[in-house]
């Protein structure tokens, strides 16, 4: 469907800075996906895409994509073939041999390298040639369209297999395979332009077994059998315009299930999972109905999937028309604890269907208003869904997440804008990662940004009214309906794409408010409010002087300006004050309107209106103050520190009824152990109206104070009477009631109340007997056979429980623990996991909570030194083939024993796992672990770091996750904190600043040198086009490859591999030539990268034409050899052998280089003859580049 | 052997003794049919005219005879099961001699020929006892009104009520405890079996039975032992609530390939209804546990 010839950019060009400006020279209108053979087995998969553009400028000569991993065997436009090459720089960040270990370094070269096939720069891996007998039909504009064949082979990342080894056939077995990935991530799977910026519609065709699905983005057109009748072939069709990072597919033999109050809605699960998946998706018709209603608006595409599948990326991954959950949200009625978690997942993909899947951005520093927008109308559901005070204790929750986050690791910034002149050069928050792309970003902080930028549309909620809010929500979505519903004009599909400033001046046209200082403060600048207060009440005046301090100069942290709220609990009520927090006015008097002569057996008016009969007798005499709140509605993204009196805390625990308010009271009285703050406590614990959140906070602060006031504590150890009050017999107080867990309420509390008291603790510091016994009995009595509820969840806390009761055990001069002197408590404890352990082979619960606690206790005991520390147990845990949560509770263990026993071992275990586990959760999950808990830090000496590990780490993250953003991203985090940004402090310094080029007979700077002069530039890594110079001088192109015949599975995604096959199919391409390419760039500074992609066509003479190769052997056959030859002196080819071969005693342990040289050695013979038949054939202008797309620019080679 | 002795028996002399009290006098029994039966041939052979016989031949010949009565008594129960009765009557035999191609109306003839040899009844020598543990007190008398023919009263067991002194346990404390400490018990036992008989790991290591952790092995699928819900879990809420009923027999009738020992765990773990199945592999993991201590 290619819409009419009108120039997209002459149409975005007219409606000046609000439209769109695409990046690339030609405008995307419709793409075909076609997948004609998935094999199981294999994991493999063949077929086309064809791409239709339109170019918007004359000259387009060259056509960049996107495409990872992906063998490219041919291209065509318009039925011509097509030269192309292949060259991808994030494969090999940096050098391989590169003895430069300084992350500085890293991330510079790395966000190069991913800004070197940014999409939204107009780059890509990719770059197709237009055939030169077309260029006239260029000139005038004129459609093109390209066809790609593709294959993939074992893909790494962007579409995951999950092949169970039972018998059976493939569908018996329950395989199945979906698209995942992180952010635009689509590349790894087809080629294509993968930004969210490129829209276009699609069609999509897969061909699959017969007794397979295939679910995909917009409607099922058809199914056709093949003739065979043992396949079929489903087709969909996606009308609407969709970015190719919004397109997603899974493949299996899917339960089907039509939603029975939406038939537009169908959900897919794993075989033997339908009554699960009946019971879980009964509730997701509600949501859609809200979503719906608040925005007033349809939901935008004609049907909605669900997919629940295996090993799971990302618990929810939304795309258009269609979300990816992970199996492992599926609950039966009985299930409890998981229901609210998994509504919020089905929620929270619906929100982004509208925020994200239809309505798209423009570019990655638009992202925080999808974010913002989808998770805050995601807070709209949860507060009519969960009610206010939940609704409130989320934005709580994440208030203090990410002020935590930001006040630790420095700020999150949410609209990131580069090269602007304006004060942007922020001193970079986050040395260790760019923000300017998503695919630098640790995830961590990309969890954080989503949670900063729900936070900040309640700002503006709060500033422009609801009301307004959902208004401009409406307009975005309407806007985009109409554009989307416009087949043929696809310049209008950019109304379907959000930026920053549309979505500002959408704001003020709708509110007609000015929120720019807003966003000044929250959007265009990192970091949170650190406030200070503290009060005094002047009796004379009858004012209350409250000072508020600012903390704006540690790392993470921001001044604020502007109004801030108080509120005041007086005896006569409670009062609002709006502060204008100035630059220098630290004291605000507030004048009181109560006297401080208090009336007595008067009730005290609340806040909500409610008046209540209080004991004052705790209060001063002399003040009328009950208690002050400083910013009660979070509307500043802000830390509280406030001093007010222990009395005022309880006050405000017992009388406030915001949940808000008293969690902070809770957290507050934790610095008063007192009677007083006991009772308080108490009180609230045992009060049935009060939230249950709060009360299970209320617990800890209790185990807490009861622990501080030992000395003094009277009566049973603290909560005891109380549960027993609650949950046990009447008649027999040390028996539990069997379990009824119909009030939710009650059972949360029932779950909390033990893991609280467990934390008590005797004069001694030990657990008191009694309430281990009581912990016990709770255990034996323990009684679910007349619930309607699993008590599965329940039991994990009971373990959890036992857990917190164990104590450091004695240990006389460390002598090995063994059972004869194990202690007779932790003997009980023992007894119970044990058991519990063992019966959940037998009757395995619920997502396996029970094994999750009994590892996480074991672990527990073992630290402790009451059993002997030993990871082999958690490494079996830890195995591929047990649940997901099983693994990771192992897992963690086994990371906790790295750090405690500091074992070089199981660190080792734990990488080789980060690389080659078959679940990317648990790669992921692993590095983050030890990014937690780390076994030693930047700071601090120990055995473990050694030069190997630096160089294992380093490999990793430069070359072992080319397969996955987020995974390099983090094995980048962990080598930030093991090792911090500078050059590891185990490595020895470089011994030589100057290094002989032999070759070149020239000397050059040690390239381990050097480069830490250009990162400790700011500039270059501020200013983009000195970015270019340092992608050039890194080299960041890969030569990773090297290894591909030692190593097969390190090379499937990169492009020797892809060559390799080419080359064993004789097939004439150019990627594989990429290999080798002269690292020129190393010895000599020359800016080269990019320069010539802008489409002009200066290089035009480099291009291969399909080369009729005469594939030699199964060697990948590079041709650097001809290639240095005839590139002289000047830009060495070999710039870098040199260098190693300096090093070459001492590098010699790397044998990654030393077989890379010893490779090209052999290639060198190969290649002689090979150039001359080429240059036979083809001449020398035909002979194609060996290092692709960027040394075809090199203007010595274009010579 | 014994099953088919045991219905050969049926059919041939119409008894069913307590032969599966105890193992000593069901020999006997075979003993005794055994030699009746030799002697049954000897005679017939005697008839026929043979003087002597070698052991092997007699044994061989008691052997066939023994098992063509087997198979007339088995066919003639299957007849008659076969018409909803459970005594065979003679028309049943008769269709089977009918069946095993004997021609029944020689038989009237060759019963009656002259030079037939009558045998002796064996003598019963021992009469199995009906054991002594059904019977309990004293049989009351017939009231008068009674006729004596009918039916003596079964044992005062079966219907008298004595009303008992002591409270039966229905202390709500004492009964939880004892709900508890069973459990507690079987699931102790279980486990240590299981542990006992299959891989282990343990947490210390100079000792691995103390604390016997099964051994941890891999699913092949597993999400689908850690999602379902299990049997046990299936049952409770078929008790505790009825309105789930389809998605109960949804899931009950899934395919079960899961894994064995999740299958032998619900089902012998569930309650109390199958306590016998349990505390079956139970006792004797607790002897073997008994031994380990």
């Amino acid at each position: 469907m290619p819409p009419t010839g009108s120039d997209p950019a002459r149409m975005n060009r007219k409606k000046g800075d609000k439209g769109f400006e695409s990046p690339r020279p030609y405008k995307l209108t419709h793409q075909v996906v076609c997948i004609n053979n998935i094999n199981f087995q294999r994991k493999s998969v063949v077929g086309f895409v064809e791409l239709t553009i339109f170019p918007t400028v004359a000259n387009l000569n060259r056509i960049k994509l996107n495409s990872k991993q992906c063998r490219i065997y041919r291209v065509r436009i318009n039925d011509l073939e097509a030269a192309f090459i292949y060259n991808d720089p994030t494969l090999e960040v940096c050098h391989s041999e590169s003895k430069q270990r300084n992350l500085n370094y890293f991330s510079n070269a790395y966000a190069a390298a991913v800004s070197a096939v940014d999409p939204d720069a107009g780059n890509g891996e990719l770059c197709i040639k237009v055939p030169s007998e077309l260029w006239k039909h260029v000139d005038e504009l004129k459609v093109l369209k390209i066809h790609i064949n593709f294959s993939l082979d074992q893909p790494k990342g962007g579409l995951h297999f999950v092949v169970p080894s039972v018998e059976g056939s493939m569908a018996e077995r329950g395989a199945h395979v979906f698209s995942c990935g992180y952010q635009n991530s689509t590349r790894f799977w087809f080629p294509c332009v993968d930004s969210y910026s490129e829209l276009c519609t699609w069609k999509l065709e897969f061909t699959v077994d017969a007794a397979m699905v295939a679910v995909s983005n917009g409607d099922l057109v058809e199914t056709v059998y093949t003739h065979d009748m043992r396949k079929k072939t489903f087709h969909y069709m996606l009308t609407i315009p969709t970015s190719a990072s919004n397109i997603s597919l899974a493949i299996g033999p899917f339960e089907i299930l039509v939603d029975p109050y939406m038939h537009e809605v169908t959900h897919f699960c794993l075989p033997q999972l339908l009554p699960l998946l009946k019971h879980t998706t009964s509730y997701l018709h509600e949501v859609f109905e809200f979503y719906e209603e608040i925005l007033t608006c349809r939901y935008p595409y004609s049907c909605f999937k669900t997919v629940f599948i295996d090993e799971a990326y990302v618990e929810v991954a939304a795309y258009a028309s269609m979300s990816i959950f992970s199996t492992n949200l599926l609950h039966s009625a009985m299930i409890i604890d998981e229901t609210p978690l998994t509504r919020r997942c089905l929620a929270q993909s619906l929100a982004q269907q509208f925020f994200g899947c239809f309505i798209s951005r423009m570019s990655w520093s638009d992202e925080w208003v999808l974010k913002g927008i989808s998770g805050y109308i995601y807070g709209l559901w949860m507060k009519k869904t969960f009610g206010v005070n939940e609704y409130r204790h989320w934005i709580k929750e994440e208030l203090d997440k990410i002020v935590a986050y930001e006040l630790k690791t420095g700020g999150v910034l949410l609209h990131p804008i580069f090269g602007g002149g304006k004060e942007k050069d922020n001193p970079a928050p986050h040395p260790h990662f760019s923000i300017k792309h998503p695919h630098t970003l640790s995830w961590e902080y990309y969890t954080m940004f989503q949670c900063k930028a729900h936070l900040v549309m309640r700002l503006i909620e709060n500033r422009i009214s609801m009301e307004f809010m959902l208004q401009v929500f409406n307009k975005l979505l309407s806007l985009a309906s109409t554009a989307s519903s416009q087949k043929f004009q696809s310049h209008m599909w950019s109304q379907m794409l959000v930026s920053t400033s549309g979505f500002l001046k959408s704001i003020s046209n709708v509110s007609g408010k000015d929120i720019q200082p807003l966003i000044k403060q929250w959007v265009d600048q990192s970091g949170v409010v650190k406030f200070y207060g503290s009060f005094a009440f002047n009796r004379k005046r009858n004012v209350l002087e409250l000072e508020i301090k600012q903390d704006y100069t540690s790392p993470g942290t921001q001044k604020y300006v502007g109004p801030l709220k108080v509120t005041v609990q007086e005896l006569d009520g409670s009062f609002n004050h709006t502060l204008q927090i100035e630059e220098n006015s630290l004291k605000h008097d507030i004048p009181c309107h109560s006297k401080s002569r208090r009336n007595k057996k008067k009730k005290i008016p609340l806040m909500n209106g409610e008046e209540v009969d209080m004991d004052l007798s705790a209060m001063d005499a002399d003040s009328p103050l009950l208690w002050i709140r400083i910013d009660p509605d979070m509307a500043v993204l802000r830390k509280v520190d406030s001093e007010q009196a222990d009395f005022m805390w309880q006050y405000q625990l017992r009388y406030e009824r915001d949940v808000v308010a008293q969690q902070e009271a809770i957290s507050a009285l934790e610095r008063f152990p007192t009677p007083a703050s006991r009772l308080a406590l108490t009180d609230v614990l045992e009060q049935e109206q009060c939230f249950y959140r709060v009360r299970m906070a209320a617990c800890f602060c209790l185990a807490k104070i009861a622990n501080s006031m030992v000395s003094t504590w009277t009566g049973p150890p603290a909560m005891k009477s109380l549960f027993t009050r609650m949950f046990c017999c009447k008649t027999c107080p040390n028996i539990v009631k069997t379990n009824n867990f119909m009030s939710f309420q009650s059972y949360f509390l029932q779950k909390t109340m033990p893991v609280a008291m467990a934390l008590l603790r005797d004069v001694h510091n030990l657990c008191p007997k009694e309430v281990l016994t009581f912990i016990l009995d709770l255990i034996k009595y323990n009684d679910n056979r007349k619930n309607k509820f699993s008590d599965n969840y329940y039991r994990a806390e009971m373990i959890d429980a036992l857990a917190n009761s164990v104590t450091p055990a004695v240990s006389v001069n460390n002598e090995v623990r063994t059972l004869d002197n194990l202690n007779p408590d932790v003997r009980l404890i023992l007894e119970e996991i044990t058991r519990f352990l063992n019966m959940e082979k037998l009757l395995p619960s619920y997502r396996h909570t029970i094994t999750v606690s009994c590892l996480r206790a074991i672990r527990v005991l073992q630290k402790n030194g009451h059993v002997p520390s030993d990871p082999s147990l958690f490494k079996s845990y830890a195995e591929y083939g047990h649940f997901v949560d099983i693994r990771i509770a192992a897992l963690e263990a086994v990371v906790d024993y790295t750090k405690v026993d500091r074992s070089y071992e199981e660190l080792q275990w734990l990488l080789t796992m980060v690389q080659n586990d078959p679940v990317p959760y648990v790669r992921h999950k692993i590095l983050n672990m030890l990014t937690k808990n780390p076994p030693f830090t930047k700071s601090m000496e120990s055995p473990l770091c050694n030069e190997a590990l630096v160089d294992q780490l380093w490999k990793l993250m430069n070359s072992g996750t080319s397969h996955d953003w987020r995974l390099r991203c983090g094995a980048v985090d962990l080598y930030f904190t093991l090792f911090g940004l500078s050059r590891p402090s185990c490595l020895p310094l470089p011994e030589l600043g100057l290094v002989l080029n032999l070759k070149e007979k020239k000397a050059v700077l040690n390239p381990t040198i050097i480069p830490e002069a250009i990162a400790g530039n700011q500039e270059a890594a501020v200013n983009p086009s000195s970015h270019t110079q340092l992608v050039g001088f890194q080299n960041p192109f890969s030569s990773s490859q090297d290894e591909e015949e030692i190593d097969m599975d390190t090379v499937h995604d990169s492009q020797a591999f892809i060559s390799h096959h080419l080359n064993m199919l004789e097939r004439p391409s150019t990627p594989g030539l990429s290999k080798y390419r002269p690292a020129n760039s190393r010895s000599a500074l020359i800016p080269q990268h990019s320069a010539g992609c802008d489409g002009t066509p200066t290089t035009k003479p480099q291009w291969n034409m399909e080369l009729p190769r005469k594939g030699t052997g199964k060697e990948q056959p590079p041709l650097e050899m001809s290639v240095h030859a005839a590139a002289a002196a000047p830009l060495s080819v070999f710039g870098k052998e040199p260098a190693s071969s300096k090093h070459s005693e001492h590098h010699h342990h790397h044998h990654h280089e030393h077989k890379k040289k010893k490779k090209k050695h052999k290639h060198k013979h190969k290649h002689k003859h090979r150039r001359d038949g080429r240059e036979r054939g083809r001449g020398p202008l035909a002979f194609p580049s060996p290092a692709g797309g960027r040394s075809a620019r090199s203007p010595s080679l274009s010579d | 052997m014994a099953d088919a002795a045991a219905t050969a028996g049926a059919a041939g002399s119409g008894t069913r003794s307590g032969s599966k009290q105890s193992t000593n006098p069901a020999d006997n029994y075979h003993l005794a049919r055994r030699r009746t039966l030799q002697v049954v041939v000897s005679s017939l052979l005697t008839e026929a005219g043979f003087e002597s016989a070698e052991k092997a031949s007699v044994e061989t010949l008691t052997e066939m005879l023994q098992s063509y009565i087997s198979e007339i008594g088995r066919s003639a129960k299957s007849y008659c099961e076969h018409t909803a009765r459970t005594q065979p009557t003679l028309s049943d035999i008769v269709v089977t001699l009918v069946e095993m191609g004997f021609n029944v109306d020689t038989l009237p003839a060759y019963a009656k020929r002259s030079q037939r040899m009558v045998i002796t009844a064996p003598p019963v020598t021992n009469q199995p006892v009906t054991p002594k543990a059904l019977t309990a007190g004293q049989n009351r008398p017939h009231p008068p009104h009674i006729p004596s023919h009918f039916p003596e009263f079964p044992d005062p067991h079966t219907y008298i009520k004595t009303p008992t002194y002591r409270e039966p346990v229905s202390d709500y404390q004492v009964l939880r405890e004892k709900a508890a400490s069973q459990r507690r018990d079987v699931e102790r036992a279980l486990t240590r079996f299981m542990a006992k008989t299959g891989e282990t790991q343990s947490l210390f290591k100079d000792d691995v039975s103390t604390f016997p952790l099964i051994a941890a092995r891999p699913f092949t699928i597993p999400y689908l032992t850690a999602l379902l819900p299990s049997e046990l879990e299936m049952q409770q809420m078929e008790e505790t609530d009825s309105s789930e009923q389809d998605e109960q027999t949804d899931t009950e009738n899934l395919p079960l390939h899961i894994s064995p020992v999740r299958r032998q765990g619900t089902s012998q773990g569930c309650g109390e209804g199958t306590a016998g199945k349990v505390a079956h592999p139970g006792r004797q993991g607790k002897k073997a546990s008994g031994g380990g201590e």
